[in-house]
């Protein structure tokens, strides 16, 4: 782009820039924590990128709704001489369609979870965090409203996607003479701790881009985290292995949803504790660096 | 007005900055000079509280720039053209940092309107060009109306109009008493914007005085003196802390006599002078004289001028 299709007409040297208040300045309103956190919805709205993972994410949900719930009919045909998959039932109390609406979230964390670390890694690697912090030089602020504009987004939005996603499988479903009660207390808490969990990955993910700084790796870990690390450990044999499988994040979900304890699982206040030391430790180690690094 | 004291930075084993200490005062424009790599930059970003000195302080108006109540509306900077999110219009990324301050939709018109990005502010800033960038910058650090306003090389990458724009805004800003404090590696710019000069070198500041001080270099007078009794004239003119030298068999440049002086003294003996010429060196060649040995330079400065003078690395 040139220069020549610009509007010059306000560069002429004899009207210089217009001042409002003259050499009064440093009056007004400064950068309290609700005007910091309009801020940062405004950034989290006006990146197109940001708003295709979104996008995204309602679709990857939904599709996998309308996909599992095809998947359960014909499954369900020939469960009964199948020991895993009736094992699977046995954790839904025998409900095979319950989880239905939540069946995307596996992709919907990786996809929330990888804008949470866009979110903060990319502030360093495009610059703006230059301006971010010379606004909001206490750093914390912007980092805090971060959080909450992502933790909320990805709640909202995990929880508006299962609940579209199991009335694209009502139809399905019924077709293979499954119910599914969307308003269930079961159902309920599905969509409400897989929200909650979602919402946590993406925390988790913008504590990784704050720490790393940069996006490749910071997904990585987080891919690291929550895909190669339950692998890895299925493969290990042995008691320690398949011990810390159970504080893995990813696998905190299971526990916390189960109409009753499986066997090899967390108990759920071990599991809903667990989730959170997984939030809070890269949380506050996000912090602690944001306000001692340099930017 | 800024203040820096004693203000070091060390990147691993490289001193970056080295204990330097400057006071930029308000209502002049001052400019930071420096060659690529001198600590400038790094000495900016100190002052704007996003590099923490691993020595020494700065403050802005008397307080440290992160204790500021409404610090966009204290200083506005404009550190890097790239302090921006591609992903964004123009628009967006200044309202984005408007909010942070409550700065009204109508400021952020304004600045838009006042940089001439009216016709692209509407783009994401991916397309833009270098100046493009630069002008972004600077409307975001004009946002908050601030008092001081730092500008880190900000005709990098500008067209000749503007070039003559930020000049003339630095110059307005500082004539409204504000404190304006920008950098620049071009020594030909500081020359036509800046009113006084803080040259920064290796981290330590070179010289800090008024630029036309820096420019009359050791505070010595100069002249190229043509006469057709070379010899003669030198043995008159001889004396304490005059040089002269011989660039032609009748061409004569001397230095630490002034041409009245130098005039005077051909009257008195008869030495007839046919060209007589005081010589000013460009703000160039002071820079090149002052950046090309530092040890050499503290006594250039000091022994000239009774202008304050730091010495890097006290």
């Amino acid at each position: 782009m040139t220069t020549s299709n610009v509007n010059t007409s306000s560069l002429n040297p004899s009207t210089p820039a217009p001042s409002r208040r003259g050499t009064a300045a440093g009056v007004g309103p400064g950068p309290s924590f609700l005007r910091v956190l309009n801020s940062e919805f405004i950034k989290f709205r006006t990146l197109t990128s940001t708003l295709i993972l979104l996008a995204c994410t309602l679709l990857v949900m939904v599709g996998f709704g309308a996909l599992t719930g095809w998947g359960t009919g014909t499954f369900a045909e020939q469960a009964l001489s199948d020991p895993e998959a009736a094992a699977a039932i046995a954790a839904q109390g025998g409900d095979l369609a319950i989880t239905v609406p939540t069946s995307g979230i596996a992709f919907a964390q990786l996809i929330l979870g990888s804008l949470g670390v866009l979110l903060m890694s990319s502030e360093f690697t495009t610059g703006m965090a230059r301006s971010t912090f010379a606004a909001v030089p206490k750093r914390l602020p912007a980092f805090v409203a971060k959080l909450i504009v992502v933790v909320v987004a990805s709640f909202v939005l995990t929880a508006v996607s299962s609940f579209l996603a199991g009335l694209v499988a009502l139809p399905i479903l019924d077709s293979y003479d499954l119910k599914l009660d969307l308003a269930s207390s079961q159902s309920v808490k599905l969509l409400l701790v897989s929200s909650v969990y979602v919402a946590a990955v993406a925390a988790i993910g913008l504590a990784l881009g704050s720490i790393i700084r940069n996006s490749a790796g910071g997904i990585m870990s987080l891919v690291g985290l929550f895909f190669v690390a339950p692998i890895a450990l299925q493969i290990i044999q042995g008691d320690v292995a398949k011990e810390i499988r159970k504080y893995l994040p990813g696998n905190t979900v299971e526990p916390m949803t189960a109409v009753k304890h499986l066997p090899d699982t967390l108990e759920v206040w071990q599991a809903a504790l667990v989730l959170g030391a997984w939030v809070v430790v890269p949380v506050i180690l996000a912090m602690v660096l944001l306000k001692k690094r340099d930017v | 007005m800024i203040e820096a004291k004693g203000l070091t930075k060390i990147y691993g084993d490289k001193t970056a900055v080295d204990a330097v200490s400057f006071t930029v005062e308000a209502g002049r424009v001052t400019g930071f000079l420096g060659p690529n790599g001198a600590g400038k930059s790094t000495t900016m970003r100190m002052i704007m509280g996003l590099d923490r000195p691993t020595s020494g302080s700065v403050t802005v108006n008397g307080v440290p720039f992160a204790k500021h109540v409404a610090p966009l509306r204290e200083i506005g900077s404009l550190l890097d053209a790239k302090a921006v999110h591609t992903g964004r219009t123009a628009y967006n990324h200044l309202l984005a940092m408007a909010a942070t301050h409550s700065i009204p939709k109508k400021r952020v018109n304004e600045v838009i309107e006042m940089t001439g990005l009216s016709e692209v502010a509407r783009k994401k800033v991916k397309g833009f060009s270098l100046g493009m960038g630069q002008r972004l910058g600077i409307a975001a650090a004009l946002l908050g109306d601030p008092q001081t306003v730092i500008l880190d090389e900000p005709v990098n990458g500008l067209d000749p109009e503007g070039v003559v724009w930020v000049r003339n805004l630095a110059k307005y800003l500082a004539a409204e008493g504000r404190t304006v404090f920008l950098s620049s590696h071009l020594m030909s710019e500081m020359a036509v914007t800046a009113d006084h000069l803080i040259v920064i070198g290796r981290g330590r500041i070179i010289a800090d005085a008024p630029i036309q001080e820096i420019i009359n270099g050791k505070g010595q007078s100069r002249a190229r003196v043509r006469t057709d009794q070379p010899e003669h004239l030198m043995n008159i003119l001889a004396g304490d802390g005059v040089a002269i030298q011989v660039q032609e068999p009748e061409l004569l440049e001397v230095t630490g006599l002034d041409p009245r002086r130098i005039a005077r003294i051909a009257l008195e003996n008869r030495v007839m002078i046919y060209e007589l010429t005081p010589l000013q060196a460009s703000l160039e060649e002071a820079y090149m004289e002052l950046t090309k040995d530092e040890v050499e330079y503290h006594s250039l400065i000091t022994a000239g001028a009774p202008t304050p003078v730091q010495a890097g690395g006290n």
